[in-house]
């Protein structure tokens, strides 16, 4: 391995392609995550209502979603849905976009009312009580005691779920939907390069995911603060 | 022993976890007056936090009846928030709200249950912090607040909602000692007030001193029930001379 050699073609590559990788390619791939993670809270906040539901056949419902989701690798999933949706709902038929925003969706929706889910159980039982003695409704209870103490657990989880599936993005590659890793395969294909458009990549995934993190710990030390109890 | 005077009567109570694996209560009953001021005390484990949790329904009888004010609060029929209304409680751990200031905390029920206006509650809330002399740490938050400051807190924002009776549950057992007093001496005064209350404590001065009665309770049953001077001074039950010889 010659790394002069590399480090030339990394910097050829880069003031070649950078717009393809830094602005086509991180469009796709945040502007996936960012639909990801948001209808993923949607109706990850709704799994996760059912699963904490007084009514046992909508908790056996998001349970065994939850798992099935949990258990089955994320490929896997993005390949099922690839397939199959389309040719059950036939708007979706090559709106490949789509298809795997859905799938990636579907799975973070999982993951996501887990952690809502254990958010909302992190908050002392004692609060609840306290409530429910002055006679505030459980709803009540829910919406001025219990929500407002478990943002400050889920938001920052939820952060780093975003996190996650900005990486996990790049699994859509697969299906070369136009994220950060279709464009490490089309200028692989355009140069026969193998090697540097995946250091480029890896390096802006890298500052990408690190700069989130940072902003996601300052997040959360915010949110503690004046929480010292 | 006027029965119209009577506003809590325990009749019966069983409590099981595990399906029946553990007897928390094993058939209690007993009678609170309106005024009186019931002491119960044991060791834990005894049963005890479960009878008075049983009280306001934070835990639900297996068996047996909890009339309130002649309501049985057992009977699923019964929408037990306005009951739990007429009774405060006040939690070893206080529970205040962390999220929101002192005179949140003590506004919240008040106006979500559409009891008093916002401004009625906040005068009240004003009095009751006036009277406790902690007004100043009205727009403070929880933890800000020292144990005892929190109890006391507690105390009166359970005293906001205006309730027939009080149920204290250990309240200063979480407390360090140089702050216990201030805590007991806004019971006693409550007590001095006339209201009507249930305490759960250890501090067998407070309960001989304050207490109407006071109730022993051992293995889930009420094992002897008296005036603080004979319990404390002429036990009867083994296992309460037991108890009160490790205690005193």
């Amino acid at each position: 391995m010659n790394f002069a050699v590399i480090g030339q073609n990394i910097v050829k590559l880069w003031l070649k392609y950078w717009d393809k990788f830094l602005i086509t390619g991180m469009e796709y791939t945040l502007s996936l995550a960012a639909l990801t993670v948001f209808f993923g809270a949607i109706i990850g906040s709704m799994i996760a209502l059912m699963r904490m539901s007084k009514i046992p056949p909508l908790r056996w419902i998001a349970a065994v979603y939850t798992e099935l989701i949990r258990g089955t690798p994320m490929l896997l999933q993005l390949y099922l849905f690839y397939f199959a949706l389309p040719q059950l709902i036939p708007f979706l038929n090559r709106k490949q976009y789509l298809c795997v925003a859905i799938a990636l969706i579907c799975n973070s929706a999982a993951y996501v009312s887990e952690i809502i889910r254990s958010g909302i159980q992190a908050v002392d039982i004692g609060q609840t009580e306290a409530a429910r003695s002055l006679g505030m409704s459980k709803s009540l209870t829910m919406t001025e005691i219990i929500l407002p103490q478990a943002v400050k657990n889920i938001l920052p989880a939820l952060c780093n779920e975003f996190i996650m599936i900005t990486k996990d993005t790049s699994l859509a590659s697969t299906f070369f939907i136009g994220d950060l890793m279709t464009q490490v395969l089309l200028v692989k294909g355009a140069t026969y390069l193998t090697f540097e458009p995946l250091v480029i990549a890896a390096a802006i995934y890298f500052v990408v995911t690190f700069i989130l993190s940072k902003l996601v710990a300052l997040l959360e030390r915010r949110m503690r603060r004046g929480d010292i109890r | 022993m006027a029965t119209n005077n009577e506003l809590i009567r325990v009749v019966d109570v069983v409590k099981e976890y595990n399906k029946g694996e553990v007897k928390a209560l094993n058939g209690c009953s007993l009678t609170v007056n309106r005024g009186e001021v019931v002491a119960i005390v044991g060791s834990s484990g005894s049963g005890k936090s479960t009878m008075l949790r049983c009280l306001n329904m934070l835990e639900v009888p297996t068996s047996g009846h909890i009339y309130f004010d002649g309501v049985d609060l057992a009977d699923k029929n019964v929408d037990i928030n306005l009951h739990r209304r007429k009774m405060g409680m006040v939690f070893q751990h206080f529970n205040l709200f962390p999220h929101k200031t002192v005179m949140q905390n003590i506004m919240l029920a008040p106006v979500h249950l559409k009891l008093k206006t916002k401004a009625e509650a906040r005068a009240k809330g004003e009095e009751l912090l006036k009277r406790i002399g902690l007004l100043e740490k009205a727009n403070e938050y929880p933890n800000m607040l020292s144990g005892g400051q929190k109890q006391r807190i507690a105390i009166v924002r359970a005293l906001a909602m205006e309730p027939e009776v009080m149920l204290f549950d250990e309240p200063t057992s979480a407390l360090d000692p140089e702050m216990v007093n201030e805590v007991l001496d806004l019971m006693r005064d409550l007590a001095k007030a006339g209201m009507t209350m249930v305490v759960v404590t250890h501090e067998m001065g407070f309960a001989r001193e304050v207490a109407d009665r006071v109730i022993f309770m051992d293995g889930g049953q009420i094992l002897e029930s008296n005036t603080p001077e004979k319990l404390f001074d002429h036990p009867q039950n083994p296992r309460l001379k037991d108890f009160l010889s490790k205690v005193l």
